[in-house]
């Protein structure tokens, strides 16, 4: 395509000459007598390049030259001097000018200047095209990746949910059988161990998906003011007879002088009713024949007002590679036993009272797990800008 | 007189399941809890077959495969391998196992990724023990 240039001087003659230069040498030429003219030209037209005088009267081409770079600064604008005009030249420059020539005009050096400034147009162009791509590009990447991970979660979280019907199903099938035993023989034992098989896989099932439920549901949390210790007592008597049938022994450490907090009543009872669980599983994994099964839940208050839940186990422990793991989705360290769901609701409601979860713990010394709930306020910030977020 | 299939599974499901699949199918079952109970009942009972389990508190199944198969007076008994754990993995880790160890531990007479169906593990029953 060929390039438009806008031809600015009050000198009929040079306008006369200098257009037909530069049709020569490719351009297709507008042409102005005066500031005035030539702006209304540049508006409706908008050529890439001026090329104007720098003396005339009304608008003078550096007021033009202001003008024009105001509303378009890519525009090359290409200032013709007289002898004399050395200030305004040193100022048009200071405006942007891309270059001067100076009269009389030498079509060698007017090419040179016109050729200077079609590059810097050139490669403006070119380099907003490689920043538009290069944006476009990170975006597109980025959005790409975005999609993978997602489809690698949901990929993770159907293979695992999978895996764990599976075994479910495994088990239904297991007591079907054996009561179809039961039935086909009228044998009493039979009938019973396969009717114990389905029900304690129809709870198996029941609690997964209570469990998938308790984590997708947005439940607004509760805070209000409570003891602290109410959901240790709680968590504790309700634990202590699946502890005791275990084997193990669960004690409650608790400072009876804490203060009341705001937090979400049901929410940390589901955190700690988690965490006892899995500390009494520890304990009776036969993996670790360890004599002494205790579990013991302690509530503590810092200086800073934050109140800290510890649950201890004298389990097996955990290397470092699982202890990382543990708050992800679906990791479990239970085999068949586990879904990985647990710790993640327990994660994720701690999170929303602006809280903190971690896990001390070594192979085969028994695992700690510590809830940091702030005082409330502060977590009250936290978890509305979690909302708007 | 009936043939003593020793059957050696943490879970409860899984003894009750595959001891009742032996008795009405003609054998004698005998029910372990772990691999250290296994290979205690493995001596007391001298069954015909083993079916065990791999991923098994106290002695894990792992370890109890490798010490039957080192017994002189248990390494003849066959045994199916009933697992969660792929074969692919299984085998594996007995490889390695082998190499780390500097000996050669024959494969399992058969080999089942849990949850067994009572007919699967039925034929593979029949066809050990003839």
């Amino acid at each position: 395509m060929k390039d438009t240039i806008l031809l600015v001087d009050d000198e009929e003659g040079i306008r006369k000459v200098l257009s037909i230069s530069l049709a020569d040498s490719g351009y297709d030429v507008l042409t102005a007598s005066n500031g005035e003219e030539a702006l209304g030209i540049f508006r409706t037209r908008r050529p890439p390049l001026v090329l104007t005088d720098i003396k005339m009267p009304g608008m003078d081409g550096v007021e033009l030259l202001r003008k024009i770079k105001q509303e378009s600064p890519d525009t090359e604008v290409i200032m013709i001097t007289g002898h004399g005009d050395m200030g305004l030249a040193i100022r048009s420059l200071q405006f942007d000018a891309a270059d001067f020539v100076t009269k009389p005009i030498n079509d060698e050096a007017l090419e040179i200047a016109l050729r200077r400034a079609r590059e810097r147009i050139w490669m403006r162009d070119k380099l907003r095209e490689y920043t538009e791509n290069l944006e476009r590009l990170v975006t597109e990447k980025t959005r790409q990746l975005v999609e993978s991970e997602r489809l690698a979660a949901i990929g993770q979280t159907v293979a695992v949910l999978a895996h764990a019907i599976k075994n479910i199903t495994g088990g239904l099938k297991g007591g079907m059988f054996v009561l179809e035993k039961g039935i086909e023989r009228d044998d009493k034992q039979y009938l019973s161990q396969g009717w114990e098989m389905i029900k304690g896989n129809v709870d198996k099932i029941a609690n997964l998906a209570l469990d998938m439920l308790n984590y997708a549901k947005e439940r607004i949390p509760d805070y209000r003011l409570w003891d602290p210790n109410r959901p240790v007592r709680e968590v504790c008597e309700l634990m202590r007879p699946r502890a005791e049938k275990c084997g193990v022994e669960l004690e409650m450490d608790i400072d009876p002088d804490l203060p009341e907090i705001e937090f979400d009543l049901e929410g940390v009872h589901c955190c700690l009713t988690n965490l006892v669980t899995n500390a009494i599983d520890a304990c009776v994994d036969v993996e670790c024949s360890k004599q002494v099964k205790k579990v013991v839940v302690k509530s503590l208050q810092q200086d800073d007002g934050a109140v800290i839940y510890r649950v201890e186990d004298s389990g097996c422990g955990m290397d470092e590679a699982t202890r990382e793991k543990i708050f992800r989705m679906f990791v479990s360290s239970k085999g068949t036993k586990g879904t990985g769901l647990g710790l993640m609701i327990t994660r994720k409601i701690v999170e929303e009272h602006g809280g903190t979860i971690t896990c001390e713990s070594q192979k085969g010394r028994g695992a700690t797990f510590t809830i940091k709930l702030p005082p409330r306020g502060k977590s009250a910030a936290v978890s509305r800008a979690r909302q708007c977020a | 007189m009936a043939k003593k299939v020793l059957v050696v599974d943490d879970e409860l499901d899984i003894r009750v399941f595959m001891t009742t699949l032996l008795e009405t199918s003609g054998y004698k079952p005998i029910a372990a809890e772990d691999g250290q109970q296994g290979l205690e009942f493995a001596r007391k009972h001298m069954p015909a077959l083993i079916i065990m389990d791999i991923m098994m508190p106290k002695e894990s199944g792992i370890h109890m495969y490798r010490e039957l198969k080192n017994d002189p007076g248990l390494k003849a008994i066959p045994v199916i391998i009933v697992s969660a754990l792929s074969k692919k993995t299984f085998f594996h880790s007995q490889k390695v196992l082998d190499e780390y160890e500097g000996e050669r531990v024959p494969e399992p007479a058969a080999y089942i990724e849990k949850p067994p169906e009572a007919d699967e593990l039925l034929d593979t029953i029949h066809q050990i023990l003839g």
